[in-house]
């Protein structure tokens, strides 16, 4: 089950992705798997980031818990239970296009009362008037209900989208890269209402990013996925601080930090992502990996807490 | 669960844009500023009033369009027959004005019902992929792939009374439109239901539907609320190119004596009327073509226009 | 390539099938049936004689068993009796298809050559007076009733002028040559050549310009190739394609202009015969008419698609 238990007093996970595997056939008899195998627990009112580079199966990982996709293997299970409609309703996810999420042809306020109709929640009015609610809890004057997507910015059709996900009431918002298509100056307001959101609501996130600066504005805690599994998983601050897969070490070293010299550039990573058609044997990350031995060839390391780290977790053989 | 207000960090900072001209307006701009398109609209309202006035027209000048006087036979124009009489003595104006309102009728209400089975069709095909839409595709393909006129002629000679309709029925006028309507629909739905599946496609990709199905919202909701309304334009355009597309099968089939049968004028079955008459008066071959002629190329030159308001990128001009 | 050629024979075979059970149904829901001019002709039958009668021929049995019946006859080779023309249908479509050949056959060739004209000049200066006129000319071409073409043809050069002759396919009474036989062609072939070329013409032109907006046209024009040099051999080759498929795939439509030209002109082909069994309720030659042709149409399609796979080496056939 779960690897990294939070403080024995912590009350039991809301939602528990086990041994989670999404394959897609693709034409030929050849096999897609996005995701191979991932253990994860989120708790309530928590900020579990997923990092990692394209193709590494966060995407699918979040669309999946979403509901978008039936596990091939394994089980997602929403308060104990798995599937279901209160899943459906609880768990909601914003998109990384601003402008592929909105329906171009529907008004703003039927764009956020869209979950509610789906789910008979409310009367007419009712709705309406929830959408005005919470158009301006986004930050949105209320006359923006009026009028049509491709009126607004791409920050401001994401606050529309986050509205959007708010209606019924989730306690779990999955967030697809929300800040990789918008400028950096919007991206901070961005990031800053989806923590304001998380404090008032108790709101637990799944942040999906490859954005490590953003991720340790908001994370509690963080997982670094590679080729469909995760490669370790820990707090944030820990992780930050002391990273144990080389992996995730070289991803900390590529962040860039204004001010930093030459010094601190670290080895960057050989190579590029192998394709997930044709994972390499053993460990996923050897051939690019500067520790990688024998062993790492041939037997696959599993998620395991590192020595003297009991709160932490690495799939290394050489985990620090 | 009423909640505080967020404040200052979350506030959005860029202004709310005016608003801005919709879709919509935008492309009518692009429609007006298409002269050729507007002339094409223009002629086809012009045929519409000339068609649909009729009852009014024949009232005004106290002529029957159905009233023979063979004393009165190839009469030139005159004060009571503007153009002539034909060769029952027939006034030849309000027959074209009668004839010109059944075959704009059988235009639009073809058009109307092709493109609902086509959009059907293509939506189902479309949505639920897999075994359906190949079934689907391989009927539209066979279809596309057939020569349509003999198709058409066979289905138009078909015994009603076989399928079992009544015999006052078939007697009825209306029995006749009804029927052409219904073979013409039956080959006409392909191009909508093939431009409706290629959009389906495309659209079920987009995040506002995967958010919709994240919720997992009923096949209809997805339908009807996203779907179809983004995939309007392509029906629309193809929808006004049909109706020219339909005058001219119906005006086909009448001329061959299987579609709107006399005495019921229609411009068709007066050009086969005319055939015989070339001879001794090629002015009645003359109008009924000229009509279906001006019809048809409004209605092309207007869908045409639409095509380009729509998505200027389809590059005629 | 030969198993695509394959897999697509196969399909069209298969639809092919379909289409001969759905037509079968389809003509026997026409008026009367195949005995019907019999009993006319012989009123002093009773019921009881035609009962038997029909026992005799079948016709009491369920539709699909007689379809069945029908197609075992005519896979091998036994395609009835056509009693519009009281001549084994084989004998009769013969001829008719080496008419229609003919006539396509010249009214393609003409289409063809005015539409790629028009179609390649207009493409040269998109938006130039000689542009618009093309477009307004192919407009009008594609809006233009076939039938009304041919009376007003008819009308000018054989009522009018007496040129040409107004119908039939040859003088009465035979001895007249080739040459004779030619002239009767001339009015039907334009007739039918004209009411294609404006679809191709817009054709021609749309795929031009959109090839000559490609990069690379851009880039052969930059290593300083004279525009004619660009013209002949980048773009026409390239344009050239979907071209050919469009050719291939209205082959249904000029068919269906073949089969009102011929009704027209009184020229005994194909189209005519349909017409003709129909409207006569020829059970067997419509329906082996109807299935002919669309057998026509279907590998017309076939065609176009291997010619666009051989035409642009981009295109997989898988």
């Amino acid at each position: 089950m779960s690897v990294v238990a939070l403080s024995t007093a912590a009350p039991p996970p809301i939602l528990e992705l086990d041994k989670l595997e999404i394959s897609f056939p693709l034409e030929g008899g050849r096999i897609l798997r996005a995701v191979a195998g991932v253990d994860l627990t989120l708790a309530r009112g928590e900020t579990l980031a997923l990092v990692g580079e394209s193709g590494c199966g966060k995407t699918t990982l979040g669309r999946a818990v979403v509901g978008l996709y039936p596990p091939t293997a394994g089980s997602i299970r929403f308060h104990g239970q798995s599937g279901g409609t209160t899943a459906r309703r609880a768990i909601q996810m914003i998109f990384q296009d601003p402008y592929g999420s909105l329906n171009p042809r529907l008004p703003i306020g039927e764009v956020i009362a869209e979950p509610l109709k789906i789910h008979r929640i409310g009367s007419r009015a009712e709705r309406r008037e929830r959408a005005r609610e919470l158009i301006q809890q986004v930050g949105l004057p209320v006359d923006a209900l009026n009028r049509y997507p491709h009126q607004f910015s791409g920050g401001q059709r994401q606050r529309i989208a986050i509205a959007r996900a708010l209606a019924p009431e989730p306690e779990i918002i999955v967030a697809d890269e929300p800040l990789s298509a918008l400028d950096v100056s919007i991206q901070s307001q961005i990031l800053n209402l989806m923590a304001a959101l998380k404090e008032s609501r108790g709101l637990a996130y799944l942040f999906i990013s490859h954005d490590l600066a953003a991720v340790h504005h908001i994370a509690d805690r963080v997982a670094v996925m590679y080729l469909g599994r995760i490669v370790e998983l820990g707090r944030r601050d820990a992780l930050f601080a002391r990273p144990s897969h080389p992996y995730t070490q070289a991803l900390i070293q590529a962040i860039p930090r204004i001010g930093q010299g030459k010094r601190r550039r670290g080895r960057a990573i050989a190579g590029d992502v192998p394709s997930p058609l044709a994972p390499p044997p053993g460990c996923a990350f050897h051939p690019r990996c500067p520790k990688a031995q024998e062993i790492c060839r041939v037997e696959r390391p599993v998620l395991a807490s590192p020595a003297g780290r009991p709160d932490h977790a690495a799939a290394c053989h050489f985990a620090d | 669960m009423t909640d505080l207000a967020i404040h200052d960090p979350v506030a959005a900072s860029e202004p709310l844009p005016q608003a801005a001209r919709s879709v919509w307006s935008l492309r009518w701009r692009r429609l007006r500023a298409n002269r050729v398109a507007m002339g094409g609209l223009v002629l086809l309202i012009i045929l519409m009033i000339f068609s649909f006035s009729a009852p009014l027209v024949g009232w005004a000048l106290g002529v029957d369009p159905n009233h023979t006087d063979l004393l009165a036979r190839f009469d030139g124009a005159s004060a009571e027959h503007w153009l002539g009489t034909d060769d029952a003595g027939r006034d030849v104006m309000l027959r074209l004005m009668v004839g010109g309102r059944i075959s704009l009728l059988v235009g639009f209400t073809g058009a109307l019902s092709s493109a609902l089975v086509g959009t059907v069709i293509g939506l189902v095909a479309g949505y639920y992929r897999g075994r359906i839409d190949s079934v689907l595709m391989r009927v539209t393909d066979g279809v596309i792939a057939l020569p349509l006129l003999p198709l058409l002629i066979v289905f138009a000679a078909i015994d009603l009374k076989k399928l079992g309709f009544s015999d006052a029925f078939m007697r009825s006028g209306d029995a006749n439109f009804y029927r052409i309507v219904v073979i013409i629909t039956l080959v006409q739905w392909t191009t909508v239901a093939r431009l409706v599946r290629a959009a389906t496609l495309s659209l079920l990709s987009r995040e506002y539907v995967l958010a919709a199905q994240a919720q997992g919202a009923s096949a209809r909701h997805i339908l009807l609320t996203h779907i179809l309304p983004n995939a309007v334009s392509p029906i629309i355009v193809a929808t006004t190119l049909a109706v020219g597309q339909i005058i001219l099968f119906e005006s086909v089939l009448s001329f061959l004596g299987l579609g709107i049968l006399p005495p019921t004028p229609s411009w068709g079955n007066m050009l086969n009327n005319a055939q015989e008459l070339v001879t001794a008066a090629p002015v009645l071959a003359f109008y009924p073509g000229a009509l279906i002629f001006a019809t048809v190329i409004a209605v092309n030159f207007f869908g045409d226009g639409l095509q380009n308001a729509f998505d200027p990128r389809s590059g005629t001009e | 390539m030969t198993r695509f050629i394959i897999r697509r024979l196969g399909e069209a075979l298969i639809v092919l099938a379909v289409m001969s059970f759905v037509v079968y149904g389809l003509i026997n829901l026409m008026p009367g049936d195949p005995l019907d001019l019999m009993i006319a002709s012989n009123p002093g039958w009773t019921a009881a004689d035609i009962t038997k009668l029909r026992a005799i021929y079948g016709l009491d049995q369920p539709m699909v068993v007689r379809y069945w019946h029908w197609l075992t006859a005519a896979l091998q080779g036994d395609f009835g009796y056509s009693r519009v023309f009281t001549l084994p249908v084989t004998r009769v479509m013969g001829p008719a298809l080496l008419q229609t050949t003919k006539l396509m056959g010249l009214a393609f060739l003409c289409t063809l050559l005015v539409s790629l004209g028009f179609g390649i000049a207009a493409s040269l200066k998109p938006g130039s007076r000689l542009d618009r006129l093309i477009n307004f000319i192919a407009f009008a071409g594609i809006s233009l009733p076939v039938f009304w073409l041919a009376l007003l043809l008819i009308f000018v050069f054989a009522v009018w002028l007496g040129w040409l002759p107004a119908s039939g396919m040859g003088t009465i009474g035979g001895g007249g040559g080739f040459f004779d036989s030619l002239k009767y062609l001339v009015l039907p072939v334009i007739t039918l050549s004209l009411s294609q070329i404006g679809n191709l013409t817009r054709f021609t032109r749309a795929s031009m310009i959109e090839t000559m907006r490609m990069d690379y046209i851009r880039t052969a024009r930059a290593k300083g190739a004279g525009p004619a040099r660009v013209v002949w051999r980048h773009a026409l080759r390239n344009a050239l394609i979907p071209v050919v498929t469009v050719l291939a795939l209205n082959f249904g439509s000029l068919f269906s202009g073949a089969l009102i030209t011929e009704t027209m002109f009184g020229q005994r082909g194909m189209g005519k015969m349909i017409y003709d069994a129909v409207l006569g309720n020829d059970f067997n030659l419509a329906l082996i008419g109807l299935l002919f042709a669309s057998l026509l149409t279907l590998v017309a399609t076939i065609l176009a698609d291997i010619a666009y796979a051989v035409l642009d080496p981009r295109i997989s056939l898988s």
